[in-house]
C-alpha cells in the first residue's frame, strides 16, 4: 500500500514537474526584477523597477534611444516660443489608448495636469521630480492635436524630462477612482496589463507595435542567487543585478551569460562641507581644496572596479557621464605617494603615529552593488595615505537616508546618483543651488553657481559646452566629490534572446527578440 | 467562560503593547516626513507636509490618533504601494499561511514517526541516525537549507520549482473555490521547498522532544502494565505511550505556529514567496511605516488566537487541566 502510494506521489510529481518546469514559449519574454511594481498610476510611478514595467504600458512625448539621443515618440512637430517659456507640441494623428479611445491634445493636457493637481497628492516622479526639473507650469489645448506647456524659466532640459511622462486618456481616467488608476491602467503604449498577482509576477500582452513579443512576464524575485537560478535553470530570459560573485557561474551554465555595461549611476566618496558635521574630526580638514584633490590620488578604483564590482571600469573625471564630460580631463590615476606629497604640501604632514588626521567615512549596506566592500576597500586606502579613516556601515532606509537628507552624514559618505546620456545639464543639476536638496555636500563654491546660471540660460547644451567645460574643470580641481566610477550593470540574458542592455538602467523589450 | 475573557483581556494589553513598540521604534528611526517628499522638496513643502500629516505633533497625540484610526481598521496608506495598508497586509497573508501550514503539518507528521522510532530503537544506529540529522536540522540556518534546495533540487535535478507561488487559499477567499482546487496539486508541489526549509528545524526539534516524552512514558508502570496484560506492541505505544507523550508535544504546536511565522521571513525572500514575511522586510527596508504597523499587529492577532485555541485544546485533551 505504501509502495503503491510512493509510486502515485512520484509519478504525480513528475507530471508537474514537467508543467512547472518548462521554459517559456516562443512568443513569450520572462524578466526576473527583484522588486515588484508599487503602482501603475503614471502619476504616482517612482521606482526603476516600477518604471521599466510602466515604459511597455504608456507612450511618452519624446523617447530617449539606446544611444542616448532624445527623439520625438508620441510628438510630430515641436516648437518653443522665443523666450523658451511655451513649448507647443503637434501630436502624431491617428494615435489611440488601450480601450479604442482616440489620443489627442486634450488627453495629453489632461495627463500633464493631472499629476500637478495637488488635490490628487501624487508624489511620483512626475510630479516630484520632473515637474520641479523642468519648472512646470500648466498645459493646455491648442487644438485637436496641438498641446502647449508652459515652463518657469528656459531650460535645455525639457524634452529629455518630458520622456519620463506616461501619457494616458482622459475619458478612461476620469471614471476611475485613484485606486483604480493604481492598479487597472489604460495604457497608451505597446501593451497592455494583462495580470498582476502581487508580489509573484506581472504580465504584459501586445497591443500594438513596436514589440517583438505578445507576451511580457515580469517575475518577482527578490533573492539574487534565486534569479540567477531561474536563469540558469531557462525559466526566465533576463535578470537584473547580477551579483559580481555569481557572473562566472552564469558565463560558465551553457544557458545564459551576463552582459555588463557602464552604467549612468555615478559613485562618489562625498565630501560634507556643511555645517552638519562642522564639528566631526577631518571636517576642517576637508575644506582645504588641495586635500580633497590629494586624497583623490590615494584611491585605486581600477582595483575597485575589478575586484570587488566584476568588472573593469576608468575612473570618472567629473559628475557628468560620457560622452558628455571635459575632453581635456584625464582620470585620476592611483598615486599614493602623490597623494602623501600633496597633503604635505597642504600642511597636514604624518604624526609620530604616522597619522595625519581622522575622519569618519560613513556608507550604506546593500544598497549599491557590493557597496559595504567597496567602502571598507576606500577606508583603508585613505588611511594607508596616514588620513585615518573609521568606516561606519549603515542600513539604507531607517538610517542613512535620513542623515542624508538632513545632510549630518559623513564627513566623507559614499553615494550614487542616477544620470542620463543626453545631457550633461541633468548631471550637473545636482548642484543646481548652493542649498538645494541633491546638494549633499553643501558645496558653495561661487564660481560654479554663476556658471550654472549661464549655462542653464543657454539655448542648447552644445551653446553652454564652453561654460560647462570651465565648470567640470573647476569641479575636477575643487569639487566636493572623490571621483569613483560609473557602476557597473550586470545584466543575465538567456541564450535563448537577443538583447542588448542599455547604460541608463532603463529595461525596453520592445527590440528584444529570439536569438537566431 | 472566565478564563476565556481573561486571556482576551491580557490579549488586548498585548496588543497595546505591541502597537506602543511597533510605533515607537520606527518613529525614534528619524523624521518619516522625508518618506513622503521628493528628493528635491525644498525645506517649505517639507515643513507643510510635515504639519499636513501630524508629525509635527507630540509623539503621544500621534499615537492616540493611530490607535483610534487602527480600532476602525485604518493603517493609513502604505507608502510604496500607494492603497491601505492594512489591505496589503491581508493580501499577502494567505501565502504566509498556506506556507506556515504546510510547514506545521510537516513538522508534525514527519517529527512524530521520527520521535517514535527513535524512542523505541533507543541506543541503535536507527536512534543515532535520526538524532544525528535533528541535531543538523536545529543547525542548519533556513536561509541556506533553502539556497541549497534550490541548488541541488531545482537547479541540478530539475526535480523541484526553484521558485514561486501557486495561491490556494486567496482563490478560496475570493469564492473561487473551482480554481483553489484545480490548482492545489500545483500549489502543493510549489510548498515543497520553502515548507521544508521552513520546516527542517521544528521537524528537529519536534522529534527530539517526541523521542525524550516516549522514553518517559515508556517507562511508566501503566505502560509495563499493559504489556503484561498481552496487548500488541503497537497497541501499546499508540494507544497508551503515545497519547500521554503527546501533551507536552501539543503546547509546542501552539507555539509552533508563531515561531514558523517569524521563521517565514527569510525562506519567503529566498523563494520569492508573496507572503507577509517579504512584505515586512521590503516595508522596515524602505520605511514603509503603515505596512509595518499592519503587518505586526495582524500577526500579534494571529498568534494570539492561536495560543488562545491552543489553551483550550490542552484543557480538552488532558482532564487535569480546569479552565
Amino acid at each position: 500500500m505504501i509502495k503503491r502510494l510512493l509510486a502515485v506521489s512520484g509519478v504525480a510529481l513528475m507530471a508537474l514537474a514537467g508543467q512547472a518546469l518548462a521554459a517559456p514559449p516562443d512568443n513569450t519574454v520572462v524578466v526576473g526584477f527583484g522588486a515588484d511594481a508599487s503602482t501603475f498610476d503614471p502619476a504616482q510611478i517612482s521606482s526603476r523597477d516600477n518604471a521599466n514595467i510602466a515604459k511597455h504600458i504608456f507612450a511618452t512625448l519624446f523617447t530617449v534611444t539606446y544611444e542616448g539621443e532624445v527623439q520625438p515618440y508620441l510628438v510630430d512637430k515641436t516648437a518653443v516660443s522665443e523666450d523658451g517659456l511655451a513649448y507647443t507640441f503637434t501630436l502624431k494623428s491617428g494615435l489611440t489608448c488601450e480601450d479604442g479611445e482616440p489620443l489627442t491634445a486634450e488627453d495629453v493636457a489632461y495627463t500633464f495636469n493631472r499629476a500637478a493637481d495637488k488635490a490628487n497628492g501624487f508624489t511620483g516622479n512626475t510630479p516630484g521630480f520632473v515637474y520641479t526639473t523642468l519648472g512646470f507650469q500648466s498645459a493646455e489645448v491648442v487644438d485637436e492635436l496641438n498641446v502647449k506647456i508652459n515652463v518657469k524659466a528656459r531650460t535645455s532640459l525639457a524634452l529629455g524630462m518630458l520622456a519620463q511622462v506616461y501619457v494616458h486618456c482622459k475619458d478612461s481616467y476620469e471614471k476611475m477612482t485613484l485606486d483604480q488608476a493604481s492598479a487597472s491602467p489604460i495604457g497608451s503604449g505597446s501593451y497592455r496589463l494583462a495580470s498582476w498577482e502581487r508580489g509573484s509576477q506581472i504580465v504584459l500582452e501586445k497591443v500594438k507595435d513596436p514589440g517583438t513579443f505578445d507576451t511580457i512576464i515580469f517575475r518577482i524575485i527578490p533573492e539574487a542567487s534565486t534569479r540567477t537560478a531561474e536563469l540558469i535553470a531557462g525559466n526566465v530570459d533576463i535578470i537584473t543585478n547580477v551579483s559580481p560573485d555569481q557572473i562566472e557561474a552564469v558565463n560558465a551554465s551553457g544557458t545564459a551569460e551576463v552582459k555588463s555595461v557602464s552604467g549612468t549611476r555615478r559613485m562618489q566618496i562625498g565630501y560634507n562641507l556643511g555645517a552638519g558635521v562642522a564639528d566631526l574630526p577631518g571636517a576642517k580638514e576637508i575644506q582645504d581644496p588641495k586635500v580633497r584633490f590629494a586624497l583623490q590620488y590615494a584611491v585605486d578604483v581600477p582595483a575597485i572596479c575589478e575586484q570587488l564590482l566584476g568588472a573593469t571600469c576608468e575612473r570618472m573625471t567629473s559628475l557628468v557621464n560620457p560622452p558628455n564630460g571635459n575632453p581635456e580631463l584625464q582620470p585620476i590615476p592611483y598615486d599614493p605617494e602623490m597623494a602623501e606629497k600633496l597633503l604635505d604640501e597642504a600642511g597636514y604632514p604624518r604624526d609620530a603615529n604616522g597619522v595625519r588626521f581622522t575622519i569618519r567615512l560613513q556608507g550604506p549596506r546593500g544598497r549599491y552593488l557590493n557597496d559595504a566592500a567597496v567602502v571598507q576597500a576606500i577606508g583603508q586606502f585613505l588611511t594607508d595615505v596616514g588620513v585615518q579613516t573609521e568606516v561606519e556601515l549603515l542600513e539604507w532606509a531607517s538610517v542613512y537616508s535620513p542623515l542624508l537628507r538632513t545632510k549630518t552624514m559623513g564627513p566623507l559618505f559614499f553615494l550614487g546618483q542616477g544620470g542620463v546620456t543626453w545631457n550633461p545639464l541633468y548631471d550637473m543639476s545636482l548642484f543646481s543651488t548652493p542649498d538645494g536638496a541633491t546638494n549633499y555636500q553643501s558645496w558653495t563654491d561661487e564660481r560654479w553657481f554663476a556658471d550654472w546660471a549661464l549655462a542653464l540660460a543657454a539655448p542648447t547644451p552644445e551653446e553652454a559646452r564652453p561654460i560647462i567645460n570651465r565648470m567640470l574643470k573647476l569641479f575636477y580641481e575643487e569639487g566636493p566629490w572623490l571621483m569613483l566610477y560609473f557602476q557597473p550593470d550586470h545584466y543575465g540574458v538567456s541564450d535563448r534572446i537577443d538583447w542588448t542592455p542599455r547604460r541608463d538602467e532603463e529595461i525596453e523589450l520592445f527590440n528584444a527578440k529570439l536569438a537566431s | 467562560m472566565t478564563f476565556i475573557i481573561r486571556r482576551l483581556l491580557q490579549s488586548l494589553v498585548v496588543i497595546i503593547g505591541v502597537t506602543l513598540i511597533t510605533f515607537l521604534a520606527l518613529q525614534m528611526s528619524g523624521d518619516p516626513t522625508y518618506l513622503y517628499v521628493s528628493e528635491r522638496a525644498t525645506e517649505e513643502e517639507i515643513i507643510q507636509t510635515r504639519a499636513a500629516l501630524g508629525f509635527d505633533r507630540p509623539l503621544h497625540e500621534q499615537y492616540l490618533t493611530f490607535i483610534g484610526k487602527l480600532v476602525q481598521g485604518d493603517f493609513g496608506n502604505s507608502l510604496s504601494y500607494k492603497r491601505p495598508a492594512l489591505g496589503a497586509v491581508l493580501e499577502a497573508l494567505p501565502a504566509t499561511i498556506e506556507l506556515t501550514l504546510f510547514a506545521m503539518m510537516l513538522a508534525i507528521v514527519v517529527a512524530i514517526p521520527l520521535g517514535v522510532a527513535a524512542a523505541l530503537n533507543r541506543g541503535t544506529p536507527v536512534d543515532g541516525s535520526i538524532m544525528t540529522v535533528a541535531m543538523a536540522g536545529q543547525s542548519i540556518p533556513s536561509f541556506w537549507l533553502g539556497i541549497m534546495m534550490i541548488m541541488f533540487l531545482g537547479l541540478q535535478m530539475r526535480f523541484l520549482p526553484i521558485s514561486g507561488h501557486v495561491p490556494f487559499i486567496m482563490p478560496l477567499v475570493q469564492g473561487d473555490v473551482v480554481r483553489a482546487f484545480s490548482q492545489l496539486p500545483q500549489a502543493l508541489y510549489y510548498l515543497i521547498m520553502p515548507g521544508f526549509a521552513v520546516a527542517f528545524y521544528s521537524i528537529s526539534r519536534n522529534a527530539r522532544l517526541v523521542r525524550s516524552s516516549m522514553l518517559e512514558v515508556l517507562g511508566q508502570d501503566y505502560v509495563r502494565t499493559a504489556r503484561a496484560k498481552g496487548i500488541s506492541e503497537t497497541a501499546v505505544v499508540i494507544r497508551h505511550a503515545l497519547r500521554n507523550a503527546w501533551l507536552p508535544v501539543v503546547t509546542m504546536i501552539g507555539l509552533e505556529f508563531g515561531f514558523l511565522l517569524g521563521g517565514v521571513v527569510v525562506v519567503e525572500m529566498v523563494f520569492s514567496w508573496p507572503g507577509i514575511g517579504r512584505l515586512i522586510f521590503n516595508a522596515i527596508n524602505q520605511r514603509d511605516i503603515p505596512v509595518v504597523q499592519a503587518a505586526v499587529v495582524i500577526l500579534a492577532l494571529v498568534f494570539i488566537t492561536l495560543n488562545l485555541i491552543v489553551d483550550l485544546i490542552y484543557a480538552k485533551i488532558d482532564p487535569r487541566v480546569k479552565l
